[in-house]
């Protein structure tokens, strides 16, 4: 690519670690990002991308080591002062407002004003159209945001922030909800800044794209630098192997397994058939059948649509196209009410918007089957007797049926609302991220539980975007990638590498 | 699989693992909880020493009591309904024009009048019950027309209730075309303004009204349902509860409740017209805020409610018996309202910060 000629770094880090309480987010970390380059950053959850720039953005400013902007030490005290200091930011969740035009977005924060403090307006509109034109962006000023594209409010977004003076642009996941000719418009965007002369990081799990767009990468593993790569030499094996690591292998806990056997043996009958699955702008042309006493892992990155899959499946939300068979009859699944009633339960990513956080657990436990419990007159030792039951075998720690929800560890609120779902047993049950920010413990926990409830004979969607989580428990494993399945897995060795590759 | 004490890292992005419950206990920790109940009651108690000592000769007397219980009587059965809705986290704007509505239609079927549709309109004169049941129906219907207009279609319960405020006030008014009615169906006359031995029976509906709700709202799978949609909507929904007819329901029932409560004023005052109930609406909401229910949804109840009537049943009268000037007694009323809701929201605050 040639446009990275070895001059002096913009923004360079010298053994840099940072920790939060008791662990080690990043470890004596290297870092260096030349002018006029765009560098990749890759690594899993958890590998300290975030924590990094993070560092580099001011929302970080405790930590050893060195920080140096065109050869100088610095250290931001907050992101106002890296902001200050040309270093900006585009979170995952665009910061825009929705309803203003382009042009006030982009003059947001300081407005070209009139002699009385009234803002100036055609200085403002002939501003912004000016800086858009040297951007390349061919938009128009005075139309609001929120009516254009996801794609195109990413855009408007750099435009932001490199009006603000930015000369390095620090990307977090662009592209994850951007269809691929929106990410192509990214990437030519990406370029032609670069082109400028300014300096882009990108995070982002998406390997193909950090090396096709990419100057030079760098993997992070544990908080540590593994390798930084020239983009043109590095294929995307590599990177996985890399990011993956050797050491991985000698932790042993189920949900940390690397690989596993997928077995045909304990299937049974077809519970739910899914037939071309559509929701516009989420998924698109989902069909997959799910057996009785079979957990089906549906793997991909955040925003992959996978998790809105389930959404659909327990009528939160409604699909646009495809069927859904239950049983050998199409349903529709027009409310979570209707959902429950064909025998669905469904533990959504976000637990604490499932549960009553303020109610006392037992009336939690017993909310979704309160008709199945009792009439239309409550019975409250029937309740707090069930209540108990399912404390007792699911292992909900204090077990005190009368402690409000919100009390518990996230683990045992996890806990909870899988109880909720198991006063009576479901023909279909649908997990998203079921062990997502757990203790050890509580992950193994929660996993057996629903390993006791495969032996039952319940049909399980398993939905995470934790490779482990899904290599280590599933029957079989489909990969969804941008709304579409993109593979699927039975009866065959899994590895962790494989689903990413797919992904 | 078997617990072994592998050290493990926590990944960097993982949010931090909750820390272990609090222990529960304490005489500190049993009053933070129960403060959404105590403060209402502190302040009950502390008017009725205030007047006691005020009005020594006039406010402690067992027919000084009587009146105050009979004043907030047909506000009783209104601020049932408006617990409910409470409850929901929702507003009801309509329940006093509501009341007057209703009170008008039931004495103007009983006395027979002309009722104007625009396109036709009709002579009807009916006996006292299906007077009396046709305009407590309607009620009950224009209220499930509130609850379909804010969960069918969206419209927020303020906006929604406002537009059938307007509604039911300009019925009224086109109906009776401003004059005042008189002949009052007899049982509205019975059970509004007759005694039982020394006890108005006015008092006993509201006793009756308030312990049915009551029983609703704590034995009920409809009353769980209406404390766990307002708590939580979100929640609710995602454990198969159709939200959307609960809400609805408690709307019916706010508005049935309200035209109960017009009704039982019509039969109290002698006369009904298509003024005069005004003041209902925030003395209802007043009320059932002032015992403590909560305005965000899910917590208080009918025993909150009945601490807020008296607080406000006791601050009326005693203003009244210490002679304050007329003039005056808004703006005092004004005030201590402020205060109350003042100590509605901390009250919650001092929960949540125990319980998060």
């Amino acid at each position: 690519m040639g446009h990275a000629v070895a001059t002096e770094p913009v923004l360079e880090l010298r053994g840099v670690s940072k920790r939060f309480g008791g662990a080690q987010a990043l470890a004596d970390l290297d870092f260096d990002l030349r002018p006029g380059e765009i560098h990749g950053l890759l690594g899993e959850n958890g590998a300290g991308k975030s924590t990094l720039v993070k560092i580099l953005a001011g929302v970080h400013g405790e930590y050893e080591g060195e920080m140096r902007l065109r050869g100088q030490p610095i250290r931001f005290a907050s992101p106002a002062e890296a902001k200050a200091a040309g270093i900006g930011m585009v979170y995952q969740e665009l910061s825009l407002f929705k309803p203003l035009s382009v042009a006030e977005n982009i003059f947001s924060s300081n407005p070209p004003l009139r002699a009385g403090g009234l803002v100036d307006w055609q200085r403002l509109y002939r501003e912004a159209r000016e800086h858009l034109h040297d951007l390349g962006l061919d938009l128009d000023e005075k139309i609001p945001v929120g009516t254009l594209p996801v794609g195109v409010q990413q855009l408007v977004e750099i435009a932001r922030v490199l009006f603000s003076g930015a000369q390095v642009i620090i990307l977090d996941e662009p592209t994850s909800a951007l269809s691929p000719p929106e990410a192509e418009r990214l990437f030519a965007f990406m370029r032609r800044l670069r082109d400028q002369g300014r300096s882009l990081i990108l995070i982002t799990h998406f390997i193909e794209d950090a090396l096709r767009v990419a100057d030079r990468v760098t993997v992070l593993k544990n908080g540590r630098r593994v390798a930084t790569l020239e983009a043109a030499s590095a294929t995307q094996d590599d990177i996985i192997r890399l990011m993956i690591g050797e050491d991985a292998r000698i932790l042993q806990r189920t949900y940390q397994e690397e690989r596993a056997q997928l077995h045909e043996s304990r299937r049974g009958a077809v519970v739910l058939q899914v037939r071309g699955l559509t929701r516009q702008g989420f998924f698109e042309d989902v069909s997959f059948d799910l057996r009785e006493g079979e957990i089906l892992g549906l793997y991909g990155y955040v925003g992959a649509g996978h998790s809105e899959v389930a959404q659909v499946l327990f009528g939160v939300r409604q699909a646009d196209r495809g069927e859904i068979v239950l049983d050998g009859r199409p349903v529709q699944i027009s409310s979570p009410a209707r959902a429950k009633q064909l025998g669905f339960a469904y533990v959504p990513e976000n637990r604490r918007t499932a549960l009553q956080l303020r109610v006392e657990l037992y009336k939690n436990i017993s909310l979704a089957h309160l008709s199945g419990l009792t009439g239309w007159l409550l019975k409250p030792r029937r309740e707090l007797a069930i209540a108990r039951q399912q404390i007792q075998q699911l292992g909900i720690r204090p077990p005190n049926p009368l402690l409000p929800v919100g009390s518990l560890s996230g683990g045992n609120q996890q806990k909870a609302l899988l109880a909720k779902w198991l006063v009576k047993r479901p023909r279909v049950l649908l997990l998203v991220e079921p062990t997502r920010g757990m203790d050890v413990g509580a992950k193994d926990e929660v996993l057996e539980i629903i390993l006791r409830l495969r032996e039952q004979g319940v049909a399980v969607l398993l939905i995470s975007s934790e490779p482990e989580t899904i290599i280590a428990n599933s029957d079989r494993i489909l990969v969804m990638s941008h709304g579409r399945v993109t593979k699927e897995f039975a009866d065959e060795e899994v590895t962790k590498a494989a689903l990413l590759r797919y992904a | 699989m078997s617990k072994s004490a592998l050290p493990t890292t926590q990944p960097a992005g993982a949010p931090p693992t909750p820390a272990a419950p609090r222990p529960v206990g304490g005489a500190l920790e049993y009053f933070r909880q129960r403060s959404r109940d105590l403060a209402p009651l502190t302040v009950l108690v502390v008017l009725s020493i205030f007047f006691t000592l005020a009005a020594p000769s006039a406010f402690p007397t067992l027919e000084n009591w009587r009146n105050i219980l009979a004043q907030v009587a047909s506000l009783a059965v209104v601020s049932t309904g408006v617990t409910f809705v409470l409850l929901l986290g929702e507003i009801d704007l309509s329940i006093a024009s509501m009341a007057t509505m209703t009170g008008v239609i039931a004495t103007m079927l009983y006395e027979g009048a002309k009722f104007d549709f625009g396109f036709t309109s009709l002579e009807l004169q009916l006996p006292m019950v299906p007077s009396v049941l046709l305009a407590w129906l309607f009620a009950l219907a224009l209220g499930a027309v509130s609850g379909f207009v804010a969960t069918r279609i969206g419209i927020p319960t303020f906006m929604a209730t406002l537009a059938m405020l307007q509604i039911t006030d300009g019925i009224a008014l086109y109906w009776t075309k401003g004059s005042i009615k008189y002949k009052i169906p007899p049982i509205l006359t019975t059970l509004g303004s007759d005694y039982l031995g020394p006890l108005p029976i006015i008092i006993l509906v509201a006793a009756v009204v308030l312990l049915l709700g009551h029983l609703v709202l704590t034995q009920t799978r409809f009353g769980r349902y209406v404390y766990m949609t307002g708590s939580s909507r979100e929640a609710a929904e995602l454990s198969g509860i159709n939200t959307r007819n609960i809400v609805l329901a408690c709307f019916a029932l706010s508005a049935f409740l309200a035209g109960m409560a017009g009704m039982l004023n019509v039969g109290r005052l002698g006369s009904a017209q298509a003024y005069g109930l005004s003041d209902m609406l925030l003395d209802s909401i007043a009320s059932v805020v002032l015992g403590g229910t909560s305005l965000f949804g899910g917590e208080g109840g009918i025993p909150n409610t009945i601490i807020g009537l008296l607080i406000f049943g006791v601050l009326n009268n005693g203003l009244n018996l210490v002679q304050v000037d007329i003039y005056l007694k808004p703006w005092v009323r004004g005030l201590i309202l402020l205060l109350a809701l003042i100590i509605n929201v901390y009250a919650l605050r001092l929960r949540t910060r125990g319980n998060r």
